[in-house]
C-alpha cells in the first residue's frame, strides 16, 4: 500500500512536470527547414560550404545544386541552381584551390566551371583506385580534406555482405595526386564519413554482419574495422599497412577478438538498436568554438531512419578512442543522411528515405540546426574511471538529486560479434551505483559503481537528476561504449 | 544425450553390427529425442508421447478423459501399398522393421515367432499387400535432381531430416527422422505420390504436408531417388553443315548424339555453321489451352506429336514466334529443330499455361518408363493368389490392422487381435519385456521404457494423477508444439526453437533481413496476433507469406492440431489490451480510409517501402504484403504492435511507427495516434482490392535531351556498371564504358528511363529506351600489336595501363572524353553529325604522344562479318555502315572466329587522328 502510495506521488510529481515547462529540443536548437523547389530533387548525399558562401548538396541522382544563401532567415528567398549533373550517387564533396571534388560511387571526381556560365564544365577523374561491379550496395562516401589534402572514402562492401571487387569493404586515402593509399579494412555498410576537432577520421557503420548494433569507428590508419569479408585485398596493398589480420571467429566478444588480433580497432561507440537509432549516417564535429553551443569539440551523427541527429563525445582510453551517446535532435524533414557544420554555427542535415523508410516524412529535405543561445540542460560528457563514471553536465545540478543514487539507473550488455546479422543484447547485467557525489562547482558528478564491465555498453538513466533551477535533462540518457578500462 | 550413453553406442559400434542394431534401432520420435532422451525432460510427459507416437492406444484401448494427453499418431493407410512401395522392400522390412529402416515406429509384430514362421507369415502379408496396387517406374529425370536438391535442402524438409549434400555429416542428428536410402522403397512414380499429399498415407499429419506442385513433388522424389536410372528425357543430335534455312534432318548423319538438360545451343560448343534437333516426351499436367514460344537466332522449328506447330525458319537476329494451341493432358512426343549460320546463336523454347507465368518448356519434359522393372539385383514380384488368401488373415490375426487402415474390396479390414486396456497394464512386461514372446517388438531404449511405465504409472496410479481429465492449454500447446515438432522452426517463449546444427539451413533471398527474414516467427503470444479463423486456414492449408524466406509452412490438418487454435486463443488473447474506442467514425468511412491509404504511402509512414502490397513490390526489402495483414492479425494486436513492434518481436527491423506515443504527421487526423492506426487498418481491410497507395507504383522517368546534351552516370545494360550516357537534342544516343574505355552503345531515339535507379534502392541494370541499339565491340579500342595476325588483347583497360582521364563539356554539353594509354593521349569526341532531317554520329579521335608508337591499332569493330564497300565505308553484320576516315587504309582480319577492322594508327609528327561515322 505504501508503494502504491509512492508510486502515486511520483506520477503526480512528473505529470506536474509535464505540464507547462518541459523542457523541449527546439528551445534550445531551432530546426529551420528549406522549402524545396518542385523541379529539384535534393536526396542530399554531399553537403559542402563554398568559398562564395554557397552552399553545395550533391545528390543520390547524381546532381550538384548550388544554394545561394544558405543562411537566409527564413530560407524563402533562396535560389537553387544546378551545377553539375549526371554523376554518379554523390556521396561526398570538398572545395579546394577552385575545384570541387566529389565522391561518387565509381571514382574521385573533381569539377570545375571553366567557361564561368555558373555550370560545371570540366570533370577530371582524380582516382578510380576501386572497382565496382553493378550491385547497388557498393556505396562510396568521400570525406573532406584532410591536413594533407587527402580525401577518404569508405566502400560498402558487395550487397552489404561480401568483396566482390578491388578495395569493395576498405577505406583508402586519395592523395592530392590522385594516388590510393589503403587505410583500413573491415568496413561494411558505412552511412557517413568526418574527423573530430584533432583530425582523427571516424566512419559509421550499420548492423548486420560482424556488427551487432550501429556504431561510430574509428579510421585509425593500418586498422581493421571488424568485417573480414574486405580482407582478400591486403595482398593487392604492396604490404601498405601490414599482412592481413586473423580472421576472426564469429559468435564471439569484440573484446574478446581484439585480444586475439591487434589489429581489430573496437566501435568507439555504439548506438544501441533501435533505442538511439537504426540507420547512423553522416558525422559532424563542433568546431565552431562555442556558436553552435555547449558542445565543442564533440561529434554529432545523423540517423537516416529515426530521422535524428545523435550527440557522441568520446575520450580516449589506453589509446583507443571510446564514449558516450546522447539524442541530440529530432525532426529532420526526411531520412537525416549527410551532415556538415559551418564556421557560423549552422549545422545542416540532408535527407532522402529512398529505398530506406524514415520517420521524416519527405522523400527529401534540407534543414538547418541552429542554437537559440539558450544552454539546455544536458549531460555534457561522460568519463570512465575505473570504479565508475564522471559525469559533466552544461549547468549546475541540484546537489540533492545528483547526489541520490536513486536518481540513476544503469544496465550493461553487448553484443554477439558474428557472421550472422546484427545481434541482441546479451551478457546484461544490473550494476550497483553505490556513490553519487556532486563536485563542490556544482558542475559534475562522480558514480562510484560497483561494477563496470569491460567490453560492455553502460545505458544510464537519470530519469532523476535535477538542474538547481529544478529542471529535468533535456535527454536523460546516455550510452557509453566501455570497450577498455582506465587504469 | 548423456555422455554415458554416446559412449555405449560407440562401445556398440566396435562390438560389431549384431548388437548395434538392438542398441541404435529405438524407436526414433523427435520431440522424445530433443526433450526427454536427457536427464531434464519429464518422465511421465515423455511416456505419453511415446504412447501416443508409437500408437500404442491402436491397441490397448484409452479412456476417452486421455484424449488430450495421448494423441495417437496413426500407421500408414495402406489401401494403395501396392502402387506405391516396392514388394521386394516390404519382405526386408516386416521381416526386421529395425534392421532395414533404423529408428522406425513399426514393431516387429513376427519377433517372438521361430524365424521359419516368421518368414511365412512376412511373406505371406507382402503378396496381400501387393495385391492393393501395380507399382510403376520411371526414371528420375536429371533436371529434375538439381531442382528437387535444392527444393529439399530448402523449403523446411530440414527440419525434420538430415541434409544430403556430399559434405554433409555422415552422422545424422539424434532428432533428425533418418531418410535412409528411399530406393529401396520407392520408385520415382510411389515417392512423388507420396510427397504431393502425404496427409493421404500418413493422416496423423508428423510428415506434414508442404502443398508441393506436382513437378515439384517429382523433382524432390528424383532427387532422393537418384541413385536409380537417370535420364534427362531429351535427347540431342548435332549435325554441322552451312546452310541459309532449315536442312531436312531425315537426310543428315549427326556428328554427335546425346543427352540434353535443355533447349539450349550449349550442348555444343560451335558457334557458327551447325544444326541441332532435340527430342523427347513432355507432360502436360493438366489439358487446355496452351501457348508456346520459340525464339531463335537463326531458324528453327516446334514440332509436338509429330504435327510443326510453329516454323521460325531463315536466317535472322533472334526472333520469337507463338501460337496457342489445346493440348490434351499426359505425354506428347515433342521435337525441336533449329540451326546457326553465323554470328550470335541463341535458341529458346518457352510456353505458358493458362494463369500461370512463362516457363521454359524443358521443365515439363518427362522421362521415359525405366527399362527395369524392380531393383535389377532382385527380379520382378510375382503375386500368389494363395499367399495373399493367407496373408489377408494374418493381416486381421497379427494385429496389422489394429494399426493400419486398409479397405479391400469396400471393406475395411478388422484386427481380431485384442490386447488391455491402457488402465489394465502395469507398466512392465508385455511390449516392454526385454524379449517378448507374444506381444510386438519396439526395440525400445532404456529411458523410453521408463517414461512410458512412468506415464503408465502416472495414469493408473495409485495414486492416481489428480489432473487427469482436461489437460490445461498451456500444457496442451507446448505438447503438441513437440508432437508435431514444431519447435524445429519455432520458437514459444522458453521452449523450442531451431536447433544449432541446423540454424544454417534456414535462409532467405533478402539476407538483410537477418534472422528475422529466415527464421520461421516466434510463437509467443501468437494466439493473441493471430486471427483465429486464420490459424484455421494456416492449419488446413499451409502459408507462404513471407516472400523472402524459403521455407513455407506446411498443412498439418486441424484434424491433428485443431486444438490448438482455442488453446492457443484461451492463453494469449488475454495478455492485449482492447483498442481504445474512437469517438468518432464510421471506419468505412472515404476520407477516413483515404487517410490511412495517405499514411502507408510514400510520403508518410512509408509503410510500402519495406512491405509487398498485393502482387506489388516495395521498393526496399520485400516485407510481408500489407494486404494480408487485416486477413491474418487481430485488430488489437495490430494496434499495440505499431506502438512498439519490439515488445512482440524482440529484434524486430520494424521501426516504431508511433515512437514515444506520437505521431510524426500531426496534421493527418488530429495528429490522433489511434485515428491514425485505425486508419490504416481500415484502408488495408479492402484487401487486393485497396486502391495502391502513394509512391509504390511510379511511372517511367525519361530524361530528354531538349536542346543541350544530358549526361546519366549509372549501371547501363550493355555498357557496364560504369557507363555514361549521353543523350543528344538530336536524338541520338550513347553510352560509353568508363572502365574499358571504348564506346559501348549506340541507338537512336528515347534516351533511357531512369526509374530503376531513382526509386527504390536502385538496383539493377538499365538497357537504353530507344530504338536501333547497336552493340559495338568490347574490349579496349585502342593496342599495340606485335604484328596484324597477333590477337588482340583481351585484359581490362586499367591492367593494360589505361588511365580514364574524364571528360569536358563543350558546344551544347556534349562531351569530349579523355583517356590515355600509358605516354599515349586520347580525346574522344562523338557527336551527332548532318542536318535537319538525317543525323549519324560522327566520333573524332585524336591521339597525342612525344614518342612514336610503333605497330598501333584502333579497333573499329569486331563482328561476325565485315564487307568494305569502298570510299573507307564498311558494311558491318549486313546491317549498318561504318565509315573510317584514316591516313591509314585500314584492313579486315580474321581473329577467334570474327572479322575485326583494324585502323593502323601512325603519327604525324605527335599527333594522329581518325573519324569514325556511324550509319544506321
Amino acid at each position: 500500500m505504501i508503494r502504491a502510495t509512492l508510486l502515486f506521488v511520483a506520477l503526480l510529481f512528473v505529470s506536474s512536470i509535464a505540464v507547462g515547462q518541459a523542457p523541449k529540443e527546439e528551445d534550445y536548437y531551432k530546426l529551420v527547414e528549406f522549402p524545396i523547389p518542385e523541379y529539384v530533387n535534393l536526396e542530399a548525399g554531399g553537403l559542402e560550404l563554398l568559398k562564395s558562401g554557397k552552399l553545395a548538396i550533391s545528390t543520390r541522382r547524381g546532381d550538384i545544386f548550388v544554394v545561394d544563401k544558405p543562411f537566409a532567415v527564413p530560407p524563402t528567398d533562396v535560389e537553387f541552381t544546378k551545377f553539375a549533373g549526371g554523376l554518379h550517387e554523390v556521396l561526398g564533396l570538398a572545395e579546394k584551390d577552385g575545384w570541387l571534388y566529389c565522391t561518387q560511387r565509381c571514382e574521385v571526381t573533381r569539377m570545375k566551371d571553366v567557361d564561368n556560365d555558373g555550370r560545371a564544365d570540366l570533370f577530371e577523374n582524380v582516382s578510380d583506385g576501386w572497382e565496382i561491379t553493378g550491385d547497388y550496395h557498393e556505396y562510396a562516401f568521400g570525406s573532406s580534406f584532410d591536413k594533407d589534402g587527402n580525401i577518404w572514402v569508405v566502400l560498402c562492401l558487395t550487397g552489404s555482405f561480401t568483396s566482390e571487387q578491388k578495395y569493395r569493404g576498405w577505406c583508402l586515402r586519395i592523395s592530392p595526386d590522385g594516388k590510393v593509399i589503403p587505410t583500413c579494412s573491415g568496413i561494411r555498410s558505412p552511412g557517413g564519413i568526418g574527423a573530430n576537432a584533432v583530425g582523427d577520421m571516424f566512419y559509421t557503420d550499420n548492423q548486420g554482419p560482424w556488427n551487432g548494433a550501429c556504431s561510430l569507428k574509428w579510421l585509425k590508419p593500418g586498422s581493421f574495422q571488424g568485417h573480414p569479408g574486405g580482407n582478400r585485398w591486403y595482398e593487392m596493398t604492396g604490404g601498405a599497412i601490414g599482412a592481413r589480420p586473423k580472421d576472426p571467429l564469429s559468435k564471439s566478444r569484440m573484446m574478446v577478438e581484439t585480444k586475439k588480433i591487434p589489429e581489430l580497432e573496437p566501435p568507439a561507440c555504439y548506438f544501441p538498436y533501435p533505442k538511439m537509432g537504426q540507420s547512423a549516417a553522416g558525422i559532424a564535429c563542433d568546431t565552431t568554438g562555442g556558436k553552435f553551443g555547449p558542445f565543442k569539440d564533440q561529434l554529432f551523427v545523423a540517423d537516416q531512419a529515426h530521422s535524428t541527429v545523435m550527440r557522441v563525445a568520446l575520450e580516449k582510453v589506453k589509446g583507443h578512442y571510446q564514449g558516450a551517446c546522447f539524442p541530440f535532435r529530432q525532426g529532420c524533414g526526411s531520412g537525416a543522411l549527410s551532415l556538415l557544420m559551418t564556421k557560423d554555427g549552422s549545422m545542416f542535415v540532408g535527407g532522402t528515405n529512398r529505398g530506406w523508410g524514415s520517420r521524416g516524412s519527405k522523400p527529401y529535405s534540407l534543414d538547418r540546426l541552429v542554437w537559440t543561445g539558450k544552454t539546455p540542460f544536458e549531460v555534457h560528457e561522460m568519463h570512465a574511471k575505473k570504479d565508475g563514471f564522471e559525469l559533466t553536465f552544461t549547468q549546475k545540478v541540484d546537489s540533492a538529486t545528483a547526489a541520490d543514487p536513486k536518481s540513476y539507473s544503469l544496465s550493461t550488455y553487448t553484443y554477439i560479434y558474428q557472421a550472422d546479422y546484427g545481434s541482441p543484447e546479451v551478457d546484461a547485467t544490473k550494476p550497483t551505483i553505490t556513490k553519487a557525489e556532486v563536485a563542490p562547482d556544482g558542475m559534475s558528478v562522480r558514480l562510484t559503481i560497483d561494477k563496470l564491465q569491460e567490453g560492455h555498453v553502460h545505458e544510464l538513466h537519470l530519469d532523476g537528476i535535477r538542474s538547481t533551477d529544478k529542471q529535468p535533462l533535456l535527454h536523460p540518457a546516455a550510452y557509453y561504449t566501455l570497450n577498455y578500462l582506465p587504469e | 544425450m548423456p555422455a554415458k550413453f554416446l559412449l555405449a553406442c560407440l562401445v556398440l559400434v566396435i562390438a560389431g553390427p549384431a548388437t548395434l542394431q538392438a542398441a541404435d534401432a529405438h524407436p526414433r520420435v523427435i520431440g522424445f529425442e530433443r526433450f526427454h532422451s536427457g536427464e531434464k525432460g519429464d518422465a511421465v510427459v515423455g511416456g505419453q508421447l511415446l504412447l501416443g507416437e508409437l500408437n500404442c492406444t491402436s491397441c490397448h484401448a484409452a479412456d476417452k478423459s486421455l484424449d488430450s494427453y495421448i494423441q495417437k499418431k496413426q500407421a500408414p493407410v495402406l489401401d494403395s501399398v501396392g502402387s506405391r512401395v516396392r514388394s521386394n522392400y516390404l519382405l526386408k522390412f516386416l521381416a526386421d522393421p529395425q534392421v532395414t529402416k533404423p529408428g522406425t515406429t513399426m514393431p516387429n509384430v513376427l519377433a517372438g515367432l521361430p524365424e521359419a514362421e516368421r518368414k511365412e507369415k512376412a511373406e505371406a502379408i507382402v503378396h496381400f499387400l501387393a495385391t492393393t496396387g501395380t507399382i510403376a517406374e520411371s526414371a528420375a529425370l536429371r533436371q529434375s535432381v538439381n531442382r528437387g536438391d535444392n527444393l529439399y535442402h530448402h523449403i523446411g524438409c530440414l527440419a525434420c531430416h538430415d541434409p544430403r549434400k556430399e559434405d554433409s555429416p555422415k552422422d545424422p542428428l539424434p532428432t533428425s527422422i533418418p531418410i535412409g536410402t528411399p530406393s529401396r522403397k520407392f520408385t520415382v512414380p510411389g515417392l512423388t505420390q507420396f510427397l504431393a499429399d502425404p496427409l493421404a498415407v500418413r493422416p496423423g499429419g508428423r510428415m506434414p504436408h508442404l502443398n508441393l506442385e506436382p513437378q515439384d513433388a517429382r523433382d524432390i522424389a528424383s532427387f532422393l531417388l537418384k541413385d536409380l536410372d537417370i535420364s534427362s528425357g531429351l535427347q540431342f543430335a548435332l549435325y554441322e553443315g552451312s546452310w541459309d534455312k532449315l536442312p531436312d534432318f531425315s537426310k543428315l548423319t549427326p556428328k554427335e548424339v546425346g543427352e540434353a538438360g535443355g533447349f539450349d545451343v550449349g550442348v555444343t560448343k560451335k558457334t557458327d555453321n551447325f544444326a541441332l534437333r532435340f527430342d523427347g516426351h513432355i507432360n502436360i499436367p493438366k489439358g487446355g489451352n496452351y501457348l508456346f514460344l520459340i525464339g531463335s537466332d537463326d531458324g528453327s522449328r516446334l514440332f509436338i506429336d509429330g504435327k510443326l506447330v510453329i516454323d521460325n525458319d531463315g536466317v535472322h537476329p533472334f526472333q520469337q514466334k507463338r501460337k496457342q494451341m489445346q493440348i490434351t493432358a499426359g505425354l506428347h512426343a515433342v521435337a525441336v529443330e533449329y540451326f546457326e549460320a553465323g554470328g550470335q546463336e541463341t535458341l529458346q523454347v518457352e510456353y505458358q499455361a493458362e494463369g500461370q507465368p512463362q516457363q521454359k518448356l524443358e521443365t515439363l519434359i518427362a522421362a521415359p518408363p525405366s527399362k527395369k522393372p524392380d531393383k535389377p539385383e532382385e527380379g520382378a514380384f510375382v503375386v500368389s493368389n494363395d499367399l495373399a488368401a493367407k496373408g489377408k488373415e494374418y493381416f486381421t490375426t497379427l494385429g496389422c490392422a489394429s494399426c493400419h487402415n486398409l479397405k479391400k474390396d469396400g471393406q475395411q479390414l478388422v484386427s481380431k487381435l485384442t490386447a488391455p486396456a491402457i488402465a489394465q497394464l502395469k507398466g512392465n512386461g508385455g511390449c516392454l519385456a526385454e524379449s517378448p514372446a507374444k506381444t510386438p517388438f519396439y526395440a525400445l531404449n532404456a529411458k523410453q521404457k521408463q517414461s512410458i511405465t512412468a506415464a503408465i504409472a502416472g495414469i493408473n496410479g495409485p495414486p492416481r494423477k489428480p489432473q487427469v481429465g482436461r489437460l490445461a492449454s498451456e500444457e496442451l500447446i507446448s505438447q503438441n508444439l513437440v508432437r508435431f515438432n514444431c519447435v524445429a522452426c519455432h520458437t514459444r517463449g522458453e521452449l523450442g526453437g531451431v536447433e544449432e546444427a541446423r540454424n544454417p539451413h534456414f535462409k532467405s533471398d533478402m539476407p538483410e533481413m537477418g534472422d528475422e527474414g529466415r527464421l520461421p516467427p516466434p510463437l509467443a503470444g501468437v494466439g493473441a496476433k493471430l486471427r483465429p479463423e486464420w490459424m484455421q486456414t494456416v492449419f488446413n492449408e499451409g502459408a507462404k507469406d513471407r516472400p523472402y524466406m524459403f521455407t513455407r509452412m506446411p498443412k498439418f490438418g486441424t484434424a491433428n492440431v485443431g486444438s490448438l487454435v482455442t488453446a492457443l486463443d484461451e492463453v494469449d488473447k488475454g495478455s492485449l489490451k482492447p483498442i481504445p474506442r474512437l469517438d468518432v467514425v464510421d471506419e468505412n468511412d472515404k476520407k477516413f480510409k483515404a487517410a490511412g491509404r495517405r499514411l502507408v504511402g510514400g510520403q508518410a509512414f512509408g509503410c510500402i517501402k519495406c512491405h509487398t502490397f498485393a502482387d506489388k513490390k516495395s521498393t526496399g526489402i520485400q516485407a510481408l504484403s500489407l494486404t494480408t495483414m487485416t486477413k491474418r492479425l487481430r485488430p488489437e494486436w495490430f494496434h499495440h504492435y505499431m506502438q512498439n513492434p519490439l515488445a512482440f518481436r524482440p529484434g524486430t527491423r520494424m521501426p516504431n511507427v508511433f515512437p514515444d506515443g506520437q505521431t510524426t504527421l500531426p496534421k493527418i487526423l488530429d495528429g490522433s495516434v489511434d485515428k491514425q492506426d485505425r486508419s490504416m487498418w481500415a484502408y488495408l481491410s479492402d484487401g487486393d482490392k485497396a486502391i495502391l497507395p502513394v509512391g509504390l507504383v511510379t511511372g517511367a522517368i525519361e530524361l530528354i535531351a531538349y536542346d543541350e546534351a544530358i549526361m546519366y552516370r549509372n549501371f547501363i545494360e550493355g555498357a557496364g556498371p560504369r557507363a555514361i550516357g549521353v543523350g543528344y537534342p538530336e536524338k541520338l544516343n550513347l553510352a560509353f564504358d568508363a572502365n574499358n574505355l571504348r564506346l559501348a552503345m549506340i541507338w537512336q531515339g528515347a534516351f533511357i528511363d531512369a526509374a530503376r535507379h531513382w526509386e527504390g534502392r536502385g538496383a539493377g541494370f538499365q538497357p537504353p529506351l530507344g530504338d536501333n541499339v547497336i552493340k559495338l565491340t568490347d574490349g579496349v579500342s585502342f593496342a599495340a600489336l606485335e604484328n596484324d595476325k597477333a590477337p588482340w588483347p583481351g585484359a581490362t583497360a586499367k591492367e593494360q595501363g589505361y588511365r580514364f582521364g574524364g571528360y569536358s563539356l563543350g558546344e551544347k554539353r556534349s562531351p569530349t572524353f579523355t583517356y590515355s594509354l600509358g605516354d599515349i593521349k586520347i580525346t574522344d569526341y562523338p557527336a551527332p553529325y548532318g542536318d535537319a532531317d538525317v543525323y549519324v554520329f560522327r566520333r573524332t579521335l585524336s591521339l597525342a604522344s612525344e614518342k612514336p608508337v610503333p605497330n598501333f591499332y584502333f579497333r573499329a569493330a569486331a563482328a561476325g562479318k565485315i564487307e568494305e564497300l569502298g570510299g573507307g565505308s564498311y558494311k558491318i553484320d549486313g546491317q549498318w555502315t561504318m565509315k573510317i576516315g584514316s591516313n591509314q587504309k585500314p584492313l579486315v582480319r580474321e581473329n577467334s572466329g570474327k572479322q575485326e577492322l583494324l585502323v593502323p594508327v601512325v603519327f604525324e609528327g605527335k599527333g594522329a587522328r581518325i573519324t569514325q561515322e556511324f550509319e544506321w
